[in-house]
């Protein structure tokens, strides 16, 4: 059991966001988050992330506690994230971008170049490497952000809708990334809204409404449960024809 | 009773110091600029009352709106021209901008006004009123009732009224206001107009009872920055109580350990603030 | 041999050889407070332009270098420069206890508290016996060795604080290029996606900040040995924190040379405006210093440095040179 997340509320103020979520994450999978809008998912993912401190519950990674741990401790364990809107560092090349990451594990200067460069590499980045982070895409900073967080040497990566915004020429070109980076021994949870990428990426997908888990098991599986249709009606859930393989 | 008289002194003026102060944590509050050059509007003001009085005879029932109308013109104006491009930038640009302003109205009331110490006549608002043994100068009663009366009047149209509920949504959450109609640029224009007629209001009535000089307003930033952290970022009822208490622990140490310490003692309270708990009583961080 | 290493080289090599370039003891005088100047600057750039944290009570480790050289000189007889050990350690101290409350706070909390802390030292300066109170500390009035550095003409002080700021200034280089430097522009990147990525933020910034206060100490040691002087308002006045600040901005904070630019520019005009308008009495020095910090607040936070970097990639374009954006 790599993360164990259990009886986890968030509460701000008079407003239960997360109202007693679990989640369990075995090596090796891709674990996809969703929900419709303001389900909780978001904030939960942040809980797990480090950047929330849940009101209540526990959160054990790789066997130990880390429900009151910050960001930092986290990465330093081995738990990397992306945020939503990127937030890459925009006057720094992408090159040192990455580097930034790097130093976490190289105190040195030129073993992290090396390093990055070959996350730079493996990411596809590598013909960006010198150019400056804020002349980017949308696209490419958010490559550049699952890049970087790859640098911390991560066991386990949480993408926060890192597909989000994308045409679907570029969704597919980021599937590939994340199938590459399980295939790497990296485990992977997501919060994603679009059907196509919950059904053809992920292994086990958790629906979350009202700040709690109302299913999960294989996508097909949950995504055909009529406990979850009728918590999306009335908002929306992209279904977009699954590509042909 | 002396020990009363000077707790009271302290109260009254502590109300003057709310009184800036809120107008402070407002513009806190609703941008995340912070003003250094706050204490240097009062220092404005009190200079307007002085030749308001001096050039034109005219009394306080006319220089105390008068100031608040004169720096809120002054505040909208630092907005549009400094603030607004400023506050999207890099923490340096931030700071150094009001820093900058803070220290151009300093000195050139430093050579337009020489540094001489000016003050008002005292019988201006004339005369001691004693109340059970406690004797206090009306011009500081009247400062101080005044002030107290402006910062409630304050805290109950940011939380009592359609304009202020809009104010407070922009300091909120900007593009939720925005979503909503709310007109940001106009909110913090008028936040930053509101906060310099605190200043103008404050300055015009320490100016009744205390010297004037174009240096204080390094002492008097500090003395708001001190009250804000104490009261909590963004708080008017916080720097309410925050202003009074420093007012009295001032007075208190003027009185006990000498003037020339009361500052230290102060400014040591703002650093064991900031370690012990720098959100403050009532404020957010 | 690309412009700016031209520009470099040039520009080192005049102020290396600035006193023999001229003979009057006035215009050395002016070169030796223009590498003083650059290394308060460089010093602090350290927190402020690297760190992004901007100190503006910068003076009071300054002050702690100026008076501890002429404490230990009065008290104990020893050299001023002696004091620079003890100078350092006030100030290290001193630094810890405003940085760390407020570093993890937001940026405005710790420039508020840099003000509270340089003007509470002050005023304690002024009423301390020790400290000489408003009157001031004299160092020696005729040198007893060589080791009080007390020499008639500026030369042997150009090259003393050629060498601290040229030490001062490797060091930069160091850290920038260093897994230091890589955090500390992670920090002005961005505080929430550098805390993501394992970055001590809060350590980081301490380390920026005491390395500054260090060095801006041992400037505040070598004005004591140079000018043999010190009192509140020349040791601890807000006159110094506003020059470093606007001789590092001016230039261009968190670039390695944009303080010693700065100050080339800086002080030599002030020299001469104090020549022609006869000493800043009139506090018309502070508003033109506030009027520059405004401009360049407003209209060019980068300083100089990105004007030059922006004539310089004007020249290198139109000579065919084409740089990867």
């Amino acid at each position: 059991m790599l993360l164990e997340a259990t009886g986890i509320i968030m509460q701000f103020g008079a407003f239960r966001a997360v109202n007693g979520a679990n989640l369990t994450v075995t090596e090796g999978g891709i674990t996809g988050l969703i929900g419709p809008n303001g389900a909780g998912k978001s904030t939960f993912f942040n809980c797990v992330a480090g950047d929330l401190v849940p009101t209540a519950g526990t959160i054990r990674f790789k066997g130990q506690d880390v429900t009151r741990a910050t960001p930092e401790q986290h990465a330093r364990l081995g738990m990397a994230r992306t945020f939503q809107v990127p937030v890459t560092f925009e006057d720094m090349t992408v090159a040192e971008n990455v580097m930034v990451g790097a130093f976490l594990r190289h105190g040195h200067r030129h073993a992290a170049r090396r390093a990055a460069d070959e996350i730079l590499g493996f990411c596809g980045l590598d013909t960006l490497a010198g150019s400056r982070a804020g002349s980017l895409g949308t696209p490419g900073r958010k490559r550049l952000e699952i890049a970087r967080a790859l640098a911390t040497e991560p066991q386990l990566l949480l993408l926060d809708e890192a597909l989000a915004g994308l045409t679907p020429a570029e969704v597919r070109l980021a599937i590939d990334l994340v199938r590459k980076i399980q295939r790497r021994g990296i485990t992977i949870v997501i919060v994603e809204h679009i059907m196509e990428v919950i059904l053809s990426l992920t292994g086990h997908a958790v629906v979350f409404h009202q700040g709690q888990v109302i299913a999960e098991g294989p996508p097909r599986q949950v995504v055909d449960d009529p406990g979850v249709i009728a918590a999306y009606l009335g908002g929306s859930m992209k279904r977009v024809r699954t590509p042909t393989p | 009773m002396i020990l009363l008289q000077v707790v009271v002194s302290g109260l009254l003026m502590g109300a003057v110091y709310a009184l800036f102060s809120s107008g402070l944590t407002l513009i806190w509050g609703m941008m995340n600029v912070v003003n250094f050059a706050h204490g240097d509007f009062v220092m404005l003001a009190m200079y307007a009352a002085f030749y308001a009085f001096t050039l034109w005879h005219l009394g306080p029932a006319f220089f105390v709106p008068g100031a608040a109308a004169l720096l809120f013109v002054l505040g909208v104006v630092v907005y549009l021209g400094l603030v607004r491009n400023v506050a999207r930038g890099p923490m340096l640009a931030q700071i150094l901008g009001t820093f900058g302003l803070a220290l151009v109205l300093r000195y050139s009331a430093f050579w337009a006004f020489s540094a001489n110490f000016v003050s008002l006549p005292e019988n201006l608002v004339g005369g001691t009123i004693d109340i059970s043994g406690i004797r206090i100068e009306a011009s500081k009663l009247l400062g101080g009732a005044v002030a107290l009366a402006i910062t409630l009047g304050m805290h109950l149209v940011l939380t009592r009224t359609m304009l202020g509920s809009r104010v407070l949504a922009v300091a909120e959450d900007r593009n939720a206001a925005m979503l909503m109609g709310i007109r940001p640029d106009r909110m913090q224009a008028l936040a930053w107009g509101v906060g310099a007629a605190t200043t103008g209001i404050a300055g015009a009535l320490i100016a009744l009872f205390f010297y004037i000089s174009p240096t204080v307003g390094e002492s008097l930033s500090l003395i708001a920055f001190v009250v804000v952290c104490l009261g909590g970022f963004g708080s008017v009822p916080g720097a309410l109580i925050a202003g009074l208490a420093i007012g009295v622990i001032q007075a208190l140490s003027a009185y006990l350990i000498g003037a020339v310490y009361q500052d230290v003692l102060v400014y040591s309270l703002f650093l064991a603030v900031l370690w012990v708990r720098p959100q403050g009583l009532l404020g957010k961080l | 041999m690309n412009i700016n290493r031209i520009a470099t080289i040039l520009g080192l090599l005049v102020i290396a050889l600035w006193p023999l370039l001229v003979h009057d003891v006035f215009y050395q005088r002016v070169g030796a407070l223009v590498l003083l100047a650059a290394i308060s600057a460089s010093a602090w750039n350290l927190i402020g332009g690297y760190g992004g944290q901007v100190s503006v009570g910068h003076v009071v480790y300054f002050g702690a270098g100026a008076y501890a050289s002429l404490i230990v000189f009065t008290r104990w007889g020893w050299p001023p420069l002696a004091g620079a050990p003890i100078g350092v350690a006030v100030s290290l101290a001193l630094a810890a206890l405003v940085g760390t409350p407020t570093f993890r706070l937001r940026g405005h909390y710790f420039s508020m508290a840099t003000i509270a802390a340089a003007e509470l030292v002050r005023i304690l300066a002024s009423n301390w016996e020790v400290t000489g109170a408003a009157v001031g500390l004299m160092g020696p009035p005729v040198p007893r060795d060589i080791w009080d550095f007390s020499f008639t003409s500026p030369v042997p002080y150009h090259y003393l604080f050629l060498a601290v700021l040229l030490a001062l200034l490797w060091l930069t280089w160091l850290m920038q290029r260093s897994r230091m430097g890589f955090y500390l522009a992670a920090i002005r990147g961005g505080d929430r996606a550098a805390r993501s990525l394992g970055v001590p933020v809060l350590r980081y910034k301490l380390y920026a900040l005491l390395l500054s206060a260090g060095f801006t100490s041992l400037a505040g040691t070598l004005y004591a040995v140079m000018v043999g002087f010190v009192d509140p308002e020349s040791g601890l006045g807000i006159l110094l924190s506003v020059k470093m600040v606007i001789i590092a901005a001016l230039g261009g904070a968190g670039t390695l040379f944009g303080p010693l630019v700065g100050a080339v520019i800086l002080v030599p005009l002030e020299e001469a405006t104090n020549a022609i308008f006869g000493g800043g009495g009139t506090g018309i020095t502070f508003i033109v210093y506030g009027a520059i910090i405004l401009f360049v607040a407003r209209f060019q936070p980068g300083g100089m440095a990105v004007i030059w970097r922006s004539l310089t990639a004007r020249t290198q374009a139109s000579r065919g040179k084409n740089r990867a954006a």
